[in-house]
């Protein structure tokens, strides 16, 4: 999944016809004191970050006069996730009656697309729904034939929304509906969607005031306008330099093999895979007693480069002690090939896996001659006679038993 | 029979001319699985081991005799994927094993209506295959070109939602003199059509099946919705389920490992509370794939 900025999204919103409020994107305090100089009224200042929840963060300030630019300053001066503030999008205050909650999402477990509204939003909204589950409907969309406004209609009437306001707001859902449809999105959410009533009575103006957007990855290559605003939701930290170096291998071969990386603290270096392989190598090395220096995935029969390349990677882990190379029996991976990129790589590097512990646990095609290569370099093999289990316990104790060794 | 595959199912693969179906199409007709018809757009008249291929499944399922064919495999490139899907179903097919990975969610929740409203059952997509060792059924990947060395016939059904661990399962089984009744692979993603509560209940009903065994993994609500299954009794067989990726939990929101579906999204999929609900609802579960192993054996022997 990835994220739109607010200000990417409003955009595609502003584009579908949807109000939202006169906005600037600024790189400095500077520039968001002049823009609010334009405005009759204060301004809501927003940190442009890929993040849920910014207004609990302090990510999202209301100023106005002399203080847009202090605030401003203070805002460009933090960082998110490690990574600096760099740009700001400045808005104009709305004058609100009332804060709505609209959203559109995936429901994976009805298999659908399920649209959410209450006429109680605004930044408490998980709260209120998990709290109060009647204060928010819910609409299953059809998404083989469409949505007709009724579906909305009859959402907001059910909640109590009557008057000029309904079909107002109906308009803002059918036309959100079109742009979560057309951009493949995962999620929309306009909250506050903010009901504004005119003065003289005529009909009441609703404006997106705060918009939250992801879309999915992998249709993105079949929106190419959307592909460079998508920002992916790691919503943990910046990839480490060693991240960064094992997605230059993913994206060397790009077409064989899938390798994935993320750095750990412990000292079990594990080079495993597939998808599920590699949960069941780290829940059984963690089961006994290891830490895991990294999680990683390799499988869809990779080559022998890209199984070195990847090897030197995890193996360059600060503090690693030891390394455990393990498939679940493979469909289509080939043993040799990854025996040959493992020893390649423990060459590349000085290492003897006589003195550091390397346990492999590889079953499947070509695993005869895998079996050779491993032995053939003092690595600890473990064929179809074992299990995934004992391939963790044996690293596992044989690490333990170098650190043993290594303090007397 | 479970999952209304008969003894001899007539199969048709969508995608047939792509490298990886090409393969899987002559690893099933070495294990005793006949392939009788593929599909490519624009490639009619080509031969894929010996199998004839065809511009649309209509005319894959006219030239090959008329009858509508049981299955359809379908490799094709993940935008293509509705477009086949509803192509089969239109074709009168009841069964559909998607091995297609990466498929945009939009597309996957369309191609679930489709085959909804059409009656039709889909194993996947992102499945590595079923296989039945005791009829020589293999659809797919599952098992590589060697099936035999993870599976042989036995009256454990296994259901996982990563490929490679239904082929680990069925070698573990092999290791203590157990076999397979049926084995599937019902897909990683997060969208999946039949789902383990589904495919639990298929082999409860089938009488070459003892014990059940399920693989899970964290995100999702599926392990849930067995529960809930074997609660209610629509299970009729004693259930082993080992949920995988208990670590994540230490992890933040969102981080995905593994698949696709393997991710904990405001803290539902939580692996803990996975277990929690199976254990309630009676099922054995393990600490580990060794000890689902064992709880299978010690049922198999009660």
């Amino acid at each position: 999944m990835s994220r739109l900025l607010e200000h990417d999204a409003k955009l595609l919103l502003a584009e579908a016809g949807i109000p939202v409020p006169r906005g600037q994107v600024v790189t400095s305090a500077a520039a968001a004191g002049s823009f609010a100089r334009l405005l009759p009224g204060g301004v809501v200042i927003k940190a442009l970050v890929p993040a849920n929840r910014r207004a609990k963060s302090g990510l999202v300030v209301f100023a106005a006069g002399a203080a847009v630019e202090v605030e401003a300053a203070r805002l460009l001066s933090r960082t998110f996730e490690d990574a600096p503030i760099e740009r700001l999008l400045v808005e104009e205050q709305v004058a609100i009656e009332s804060e709505l909650f609209f959203s559109i999402a995936l429901d994976k477990a009805r298999k659908s697309v399920v649209a959410l509204a209450s006429l109680v939003g605004g930044i408490e909204i998980e709260q209120t729904s998990a709290e109060s589950p009647q204060l928010v409907g819910t609409s299953e969309l059809d998404s083989l034939r469409g949505v007709q406004p009724h579906s909305f209609r009859q959402l907001w009437s059910a909640l109590g929304l009557s008057g000029p306001a309904l079909p107002a707001i109906t308009d803002v859902c059918v036309r959100a509906t079109r742009v979560f449809f057309e951009s493949e999105a995962t999620i929309l959410e306009l909250n506050p969607l903010a009901l504004v009533t005119a003065a003289d009575g005529s009909a009441p103006r609703v404006v997106a005031v705060g918009a939250v957007m992801a879309v999915d990855d992998n249709a993105l290559a079949r929106h190419p306008e959307l592909a460079p605003l998508a920002l992916p939701d790691r919503g943990w930290r910046p990839p480490t330099p060693l991240e960064r170096r094992a997605m230059d291998v993913a994206a060397f071969e790009p077409y064989r093999g899938t390798a994935r990386f993320i750095e750990l603290d412990g000292d079990i270096a594990l080079l495993v895979g597939g998808g599920g392989g590699s949960l069941v190598f780290f829940d059984a090395v963690q089961k006994a007693g290891g830490r895991p220096a990294c999680y990683t995935e390799i499988g869809g029969n990779p080559s022998a480069e890209k199984v070195r390349q990847l090897t030197g990677v995890v193996l360059s882990c600060a503090g690693v002690r030891g390394l455990l190379v393990g498939h679940n029996i493979t469909n289509n991976t080939q043993v040799d090939l990854i025996a040959a990129g493992v020893v390649q790589a423990l060459e590349d590097l000085g290492m003897d896996a006589r003195s550091f512990p390397v346990v492999a646990r590889e079953v499947g095609t070509h695993d005869e001659a895998g079996r050779a290569i491993f032995e053939e370099a003092s690595v600890e093999y473990l064929g179809e006679e074992s299990t995934m289990d004992d391939a963790a316990r044996l690293i596992v104790s044989r690490v333990a038993a170098a650190g043993t060794a290594a303090a007397t | 029979m479970s999952l209304g595959i008969p003894d001899s199912p007539r199969v048709v693969v969508q995608g047939i001319t792509g490298r990886e179906a090409g393969m899987v199409v002559a690893q099933m007709h070495a294990y005793g699985t006949r392939v009788a018809a593929g599909v490519t757009p624009g490639k009619e008249g080509a031969q894929v081991d010996a199998v004839p291929v065809f511009d649309t499944v209509a005319a894959a399922r006219a030239d090959t005799g008329g009858a509508p064919f049981d299955i359809s495999i379908v490799y094709v490139p993940p935008f293509a994927a509705v477009d086949a899907v509803s192509e089969a179903v239109e074709a009168g097919i009841g069964l559909l094993l998607v091995v297609t990975e990466n498929i945009p969610l939009h597309d996957a929740i369309r191609l679930h209506a489709i085959a909804r409203e059409a009656h039709a059952s889909v194993i996947g997509p992102n499945s590595v295959g079923l296989i039945v060792p005791s009829r020589r059924i293999k659809l797919g990947a599952i098992g590589g070109d060697r099936p035999d060395r993870a599976f042989v016939p036995g009256r454990v059904g296994v259901i996982s939602r990563s490929g490679g661990l239904t082929a680990e399962v069925g070698l573990q089984l092999r290791r203590r003199g157990l076999g397979v009744s049926t084995a599937v692979s019902i897909g990683g993603d997060a969208l999946i059509g039949l789902e383990p509560a589904d495919v639990a209940r298929a082999l409860g009903d089938d009488d070459e099946t003892d014990v059940i065994v399920y693989v899970g993994e964290p995100g999702t609500s599926m392990e849930e919705r067995l529960a809930d299954a074997i609660t209610s009794g629509e299970i009729t067989k004693p259930v082993v389920a080992l949920i995988l990726g208990e670590f994540m939990e230490d992890f933040p929101q969102g981080t995905v490992f593994g698949h696709a579906g393997a991710v904990i999204e405001r803290s539902q999929g939580s692996p803990r509370e996975k277990k929690r609900r199976l254990e309630r609802a009676g099922a054995m579960v393990a600490e580990s794939l060794d000890e689902a192993i064992s709880h299978v054996e010690s049922e198999v022997s009660r």
